[in-house]
């Protein structure tokens, strides 16, 4: 329906550079979350948006045509707030109604429209209640339907599920994504929880201190991160510092580590003396008794937490550093014992130092 | 459970029994003497007569041309007058007080309480200085400039109490209405936006329904302010404005005249106590989803 196009997007705030010349295409019918610690610009992006807030420069279009300079209410949005700032002397079908009183819509067509809006939240029932008649999830939801019931352009949500229980924030990661499959709609997502960009988003964009460090779909954000930060924040990481000796083949680097040589993919760019930091993933290392093979090191298990379907084990390796990984359930080695991890050199990637 | 809180029941009575006590002895006594008074028999040379009458009553509400009638209305009107001037002045403001971070809120609200800071008599002479009739600043003003050739009557009738009410009365409906606003959710005011509300539109569906408890406060204390307002009334309006209190005081200081000043005063009590009801009653509809 809509496609967004964010140029140099910079927010100052007094001494504060809250947003840092963000450039970003969202593309029609795409769900891009903006995914990043408290304070890194996701929300305040997210208001430039909604004209909540006003760019101190650059360029917002929405399918070519530029909303800057328009109000919040000229730019056919729909928003769900963290706590979902629904109107507490309306009723749930009159919060409905509200935005499309505002556009004039017929009073019969506003009553059809309510009534199947709610039905697409399984909130069918409920239209007479008022909203603190009403549990947090219901009320999430209505908050949901208010916003798609008036069929915006953009769907923005603003961290929609933080103050919901553990459980229930799970289920609505599915329902909101199943939703905007099936309506159809350009969708921004502010979140600070990495589970639920992954599952639900098209796209990620994450932020740092303002800046994107990386925009891209989840698996090439895990796989491939662009920069440190991004690897530390998304999932957990192992860094061992790298130095590149040679390039193999356009995806493969042979590296030399205070573990000993190692081989590692990576496509990026290697100019000569520059340091890396190797990312490995606890999942990606295997404890294996084959002592002499590639990219295996020694370490001596200091700790090991049953988890059920896995066993969180950490090493401490010949130079002193704590290594993650995960090892099947079964495994019988206890603390204190001498283990070889290894790992595939294609579940790896670096970063810039 | 009814057995654990019943000690914690007793604490709370012990506790509010100083106020109970400090009511009853200075509010409820005196305020029931003032009904009994009413219903003595009046006397010229004594406070009253012996026996009990409800001449007074019938006096007040039944006399010829309606008199007393006549300016209890014209009371009551002053105040309906003022509570709608302080609101329409005072909400735009305790809206801003409410929703401003601006370092200059502070120095906003030292302006807003300004009036209550200086005594009722001082305030009433600047009004006289700045409204009076002859050598006022604005006609003055206004004659220098040509633009009028006598005066134009500020003062000594009901434009000057009005301005004089308004002016120190505009805080008790400005704090209210700021204490309610301060309680609504910013987010309500943007999620209406997102709908598609202009700026105005959402803060006359969201903002003032949800601060019709301050406004209900604010509202009340203005008008039982300006019904019960004596000095500036006086200082003001002159001869030419007659209030209630104007007459009460006129009955129990001038003519001695307890039992009648006695009535004349619950006959307004009652009045707004009416007024006062009727008013939660209507507005209480507004606010259906809010409370309860």
């Amino acid at each position: 329906m809509t496609r967004v196009a964010i140029e140099r997007l910079t927010k100052r705030f007094d001494d504060t550079l809250a947003v840092d010349a963000l450039d970003l295409e969202i593309g029609d019918h795409e769900f891009v979350s903006l995914l990043g610690p408290s304070g890194c610009g996701k929300t305040t992006t997210l208001r430039c948006i909604a004209g909540f807030e006003e760019p101190t420069s650059g360029r917002i279009a929405f399918d070519g045509v530029d909303v800057v300079d328009r109000f919040p209410e000229e730019r056919n949005i729909g928003m769900v707030f963290q706590n979902y700032a629904l109107f507490p002397h309306m009723t749930v079908r009159e919060n409905l109604a509200f935005g499309l009183e505002m556009r004039g819509v017929a009073s019969a067509e506003i009553e059809r429209r309510t009534r199947r809006a709610l039905e697409v939240v399984q909130l069918g029932d409920f239209g007479h209640r008022y909203p603190r008649q009403l549990s947090g999830g219901q009320q999430q939801r209505v908050a949901l339907a208010r916003a798609i019931v008036i069929e915006p352009a953009i769907l923005l949500l603003d961290e929609p599920l933080a103050n919901l229980d553990a459980k229930l924030r799970e289920e609505m990661r599915f329902f909101i994504r199943g939703l905007q499959q099936e309506v159809g709609i350009t969708t921004v997502y502010v979140t600070h929880d990495q589970g639920e960009a992954m599952v639900m988003s098209d796209r990620i964009v994450v932020m740092f201190e303002g800046v994107a460090d990386q925009i891209g779909p989840p698996q090439e954000i895990y796989n491939r991160p662009a920069t440190r930060r991004v690897a530390s924040f998304i999932g957990q990481s192992n860094f061992v510092a790298a130095e590149v000796v040679a390039r193999e083949d356009p995806d493969h680097v042979r590296l030399t580590t205070p573990l000993g040589p190692m081989r590692a993919r990576f496509s990026g760019e290697t100019p000569p003396g520059a340091k890396f930091d190797l990312v490995l993933r606890p999942e990606a290392v295997a404890v294996t008794d084959d002592a002499g093979g590639d990219n295996t090191f020694r370490g001596r298990l200091e700790e090991r937490y049953f988890l059920g379907n896995q066993l969180a084990c950490r090493l401490r390796t010949e130079d002193g550093e704590l290594m993650s990984l995960v090892a099947p359930p079964w495994l019988a080695a206890e603390v204190g014992a001498e283990l070889v991890g290894h790992f595939a050199a294609d579940r790896t990637w670096l970063v810039a130092r | 459970m009814s057995t654990a809180t019943r000690p914690a029941r007793a604490g709370a009575w012990l506790l509010a029994a100083p106020a109970l006590g400090l009511l009853t002895a200075f509010l409820v006594l005196p305020y029931l003497n003032m009904v009994v008074m009413s219903f003595r028999t009046p006397s010229t040379s004594n406070v009253f007569a012996p026996g009990f009458t409800i001449a007074n009553y019938v006096d007040v509400l039944g006399d010829e041309d309606l008199y007393y009638l006549k300016i209890l209305w014209e009371t009551l009107s002053l105040g309906f007058v003022t509570t709608l001037i302080c609101l329409v002045l005072g909400f735009p403001l305790a809206y801003h007080l409410a929703r401003s971070r601006s370092r200059w809120s502070a120095l906003l609200y030292a302006f807003v309480l300004s009036p209550l800071l200086v005594g009722v008599v001082v305030r009433c002479y600047g009004w006289i200085i700045i409204l009076a009739n002859n050598e006022g600043l604005i006609n003055s003003s206004l004659r220098q400039l040509g633009w009028i050739e006598t005066y134009i009557p500020l003062m000594y009738n009901w434009v000057g109490v009005t301005i004089g009410l308004v002016h120190i009365f505009l805080p008790f409906m400005i704090l209210p209405i700021t204490a309610a606003i301060q309680s609504i959710d910013p987010r309500l005011e943007e999620a209406a936006r997102s709908l598609g509300a202009s700026r105005l539109t959402a803060i006359r569906r969201t903002v003032l329904p949800l601060a019709v408890p301050g406004i209900q406060a604010g509202s009340i204390l203005v008008f039982v302010l300006t019904i019960s307002s004596y000095v500036i009334p006086v200082l003001l309006g002159g001869f030419n404005v007659v209030l209630m209190p104007t007459l009460v005081v006129q009955q129990l200081l001038d003519a001695m005249l307890w039992p009648f000043g006695a009535a004349l005063a619950f006959v307004l009590a009652i009045a707004g106590t009416v007024v006062v009801w009727l008013y939660l009653v209507l507005t209480n509809r507004l606010i259906r989803g809010v409370t309860g």
